[in-house]
């Protein structure tokens, strides 16, 4: 069999770092972010991060995020193909976004026996796992049905936890039914979410921000031993920081600090802050 | 008893006088006047006998007070048709022993008053093995603990020290539900209460008793041959009370009660608190109690409490409670969360009393640290495996997480744990220990969250209570964030009596 070139397309949610971007040549449709009557590109340039969870409270009313136009998907899957034998692609849960849809659309002139479309079933390095982890075995492999085979079992392995800084924020989003539902209730709560089967899922409810980030890192170390971690924040950097110290017996030498998408950050907050590990046994 | 004791009271308090029969023959005088129920007759009769046995001696002595006791004992006797033991009766007749039994040796009334309140308290004690009812229920009888209380408080002010209650009088083993022990002593209900005065030149005391008596039950009559005073349960308050006036008497101080109206008014209301046990709860199911219908629907809507009792603060629910709702769960798995360091004894009882289930008691003693716990049983009970012991555990490990502060009002002057009060003041409590006074309930909530070190928390919440608005718990929110900036403020309708605002700091 012929070691074939694969490249790799995905979403601005996947919150993959710029210089593994590069380093796999990964092509990036971005998510589009909603407010003061403009559309702006999740793409580092139209809007910047750091300046967007700083202002995130300000805001109003409130952001939405919306998939990108089926165009824009097709220019950035077509350039990506241009060099390659084979484009794997992978997307935020369709449960979550319509992204999967617009990239589906966007590869439907291909010839669809060099596409491999997957639904990650996750968001941000839930989802940016399976694409580093996907590129690092073609590399090694040039094989598609490896590639797709190693994507399927670090999605299985994939977890992402994250502590709400304020239900506010979720409850505004409008996409969560749970969260819509905890309004009524008599005692606020900050919950600990999950991102699970393309669903985004309350897995514990508490009273404090301190309990939460405990209760995260109690189920982080549930799913040890690990082989990657991603640390979340919107724009609690010094948060990041204390939360993989507590970490720091069980994290592997690669961790990496990641700005969380305005998908999800709208829904926590600016001052939430998440984990994406991915567990050992993928590899088995 | 307490009416009948003041009436008592007023008749000497502004009296310059220390001639000890005519003190004690205005006490009586007073007690007869204001007496109530079937207890506070007794004890105008006490004071009766007392009364007749000191007339014309100015001072007290050791062998008249053995008189005296011998006397109102009699008294006591004889105000009833049919004595009943277990009750005030026995625990009078108790008290009368002991000094007639020391007064031989012991001329020191001081020394002679402390073994009548001993011997007392023994007695009381007693009161359930004597008295079926008492048993059933859990207590120990009312009228002989009120008996108690005077010669005590007579015994205080003797002795110099404060006029402390000692409220742990309340402690059974064998209760059963609050409904047994209500069931009324005649097969046709409660009836009415009927109680009045009879004034007249001649009257008859022996042949009144023995006529009412025949009319009704729990028959007192008692008096002299100008003033009696009556008081019997009967179906038709007119049979008494046209009984009086054919006599010729003048009927003064009529009261007529239903009591069976009461009695249902009682029923119906203990069961529409009663009657919320959720039965949709799988697993391990939690039995908690509140006081407040605010906090009560936090435990059983938000935090899946399977039942929440009734009481707290001002009334502590009984073992009989707890099992009750533990036989109405069909959960084999039961957590018992009290909330008060004063439920939590009658919480271990029924724990220990129940039948083929696993009951298990977390030791909280306020209301913030059972919501913390309930956030634990919530989030374990939402997993597939969970076993009682992991939740038990899980719950236990959080007490220690939250801190209460408790703002409520003085009932009267003291001085705890070096904090000086003066009644009517609001008095501040962290973890149940009186900590801060004042006039200002501003002042005193600042004051309570500072020394609750609630600048390092994160959460303050304030369950404001029934004596409490919304817009007074809100602007005293907003007051408190000046000063705790960082912290989120939460307020909640919690509707308990008696504390203004329960506070929760997290």
């Amino acid at each position: 069999m012929t070691f074939k070139k694969i490249r790799f397309v995905t979403d601005s949610t996947s919150d993959i770092p710029e210089e593994l971007v590069k380093q796999h040549h990964i092509g990036i449709v971005p998510a589009f972010v909603n407010y003061g009557g403009s559309s702006y590109a999740d793409d580092g340039v139209e809007l910047i991060r750091e300046d967007y969870y700083n202002r995130l409270s300000s805001i109003r009313p409130f952001p939405t995020t919306s998939a990108p136009p089926p165009g824009l998907a097709e220019q950035v899957i077509k350039e990506t193909f241009e060099d390659a034998d084979h484009i794997v692609i992978v997307t935020a849960a369709s449960k979550l976004s319509g992204i999967y849809n617009t990239m589906r659309l966007g590869a439907s002139s291909l010839p669809q026996d060099r596409v491999t479309l997957i639904d990650s079933l996750s968001t941000t390095m839930g989802l940016g796992w399976q694409v580093i982890i996907g590129a690092e075995v073609a590399e090694q492999t040039g094989d598609p049905r490896q590639v797709e085979a190693a994507i399927l079992k670090v999605r299985a392995a994939q977890r992402v936890f994250a502590a709400i800084g304020a239900m506010e924020f979720l409850h505004r989003s409008g996409r969560v039914g749970w969260a819509a539902a905890s309004l009524g209730t008599l005692l606020q709560i900050k919950p600990v979410i999950e991102v699970k089967d393309g669903e985004v899922d309350s897995i514990a409810k508490v009273r404090t921000f301190a309990r939460a980030i405990e209760v995260l890192v109690k189920l982080t170390r549930e799913v040890a031993p690990l082989d990657r971690l991603a640390i979340l924040f919107a724009s609690d950097t010094e948060g990041a920081e204390k939360l993989s110290e507590e970490l720091r017996d069980i994290a592997p030498p690669n961790t990496i600090f990641v700005s969380v998408n305005p998908a999800i950050g709208t829904h926590i907050g600016p001052s939430g802050l998440g984990v994406a590990p991915v567990q050992q046994s993928w590899r088995t | 008893m307490y009416l009948t004791m003041r009436h008592a009271y007023l008749e000497i308090a502004t009296l310059e006088e220390s001639h000890v029969g005519k003190l004690s023959a205005a006490l009586a005088h007073g007690a007869l006047k204001g007496a109530r129920g079937n207890s506070g007759v007794i004890l105008s009769q006490i004071f009766a006998g007392t009364a007749k046995a000191l007339d014309g001696h100015a001072r007290l002595t050791a062998p008249l007070l053995a008189d005296a006791c011998r006397m109102a004992v009699d008294a006591a006797y004889n105000a009833v048709d049919k004595p009943v033991e277990g009750t005030i009766l026995t625990v009078s007749r108790q008290m009368m022993e002991a000094v007639l039994k020391r007064q031989q040796e012991e001329h020191d009334l001081i020394a002679l008053l402390k073994s009548m309140v001993f011997a007392g308290r023994a007695a009381l004690r007693h009161t359930p093995e004597l008295l079926p009812v008492l048993k059933k229920a859990g207590v120990v009888d009312s009228g002989g603990a009120g008996l108690i209380y005077i010669f005590e408080g007579m015994l205080r002010s003797l002795c110099g020290k404060a006029l402390v209650v000692d409220g742990d009088l309340l402690v059974s083993d064998s209760a059963e539900t609050w409904q047994d022990a209500l069931v009324p002593e005649d097969e046709l209900g409660y009836g009415y209460d009927v109680q009045f005065l009879m004034r007249g030149d001649n009257l008859n005391i022996d042949n009144v008793r023995k006529d009412i008596n025949a009319m009704g039950w729990s028959t007192l009559v008692v008096g002299d041959n100008k003033l009696i005073k009556v008081h019997v349960h009967v179906h038709n308050p007119g049979d008494p009370l046209a009984y009086a006036i054919n006599l010729g008497a003048t009927l003064d101080d009529i009261v007529v009660e239903n009591m069976q109206r009461q009695y249902e008014e009682y029923v119906e209301k203990r069961e529409q608190r009663e009657d919320h046990v959720r039965l949709d709860i799988s697993g391990v199911a939690v039995i908690t109690v509140a006081s407040g219908d605010g906090l009560r629907e936090l435990f059983s809507q938000q935090l899946n409490a399977a039942h929440v009792i009734s009481g707290g603060q001002t009334m502590n629910p009984s073992t009989g409670d707890f099992l009750n709702a533990i036989n109405a769960l069909p959960n084999t798995d039961i957590i018992l969360l009290p909330n008060n360091k004063n439920v939590i004894l009658a919480a271990q009882q029924a724990a220990a009393n129940a039948v083929g289930k696993n009951v298990r008691v977390i030791s909280s003693t306020t209301i913030p640290q059972g919501i913390a716990t309930m956030f634990e049983y919530v989030n374990l009970c939402s997993q597939e495996h969970c076993t009682l012991d992991e939740i038990v555990d899980a719950m236990s490990g959080v007490l220690g997480d939250v801190i209460t502060c408790e703002i409520t009002n003085a009932t009267r002057d003291a001085e705890f744990d070096g904090v000086q009060v003066r009644a009517g003041q609001y008095i501040g409590l962290i973890n149940d220990r009186l900590t801060i006074s004042g006039d200002d309930i501003t002042q005193v909530a600042r004051d309570l969250l500072q020394t609750a070190g609630a600048k390092r928390s994160e959460r303050i919440t304030l369950y404001y209570g029934s004596d409490a608005t919304e817009a007074q718990a809100n602007r005293l929110a907003d007051t408190l964030m000046l000063d705790f900036g960082r912290q989120e403020f939460e307020v909640v309708y919690g509707g308990q009596a008696l504390y203004p605002y329960i506070i929760s700091v997290e």
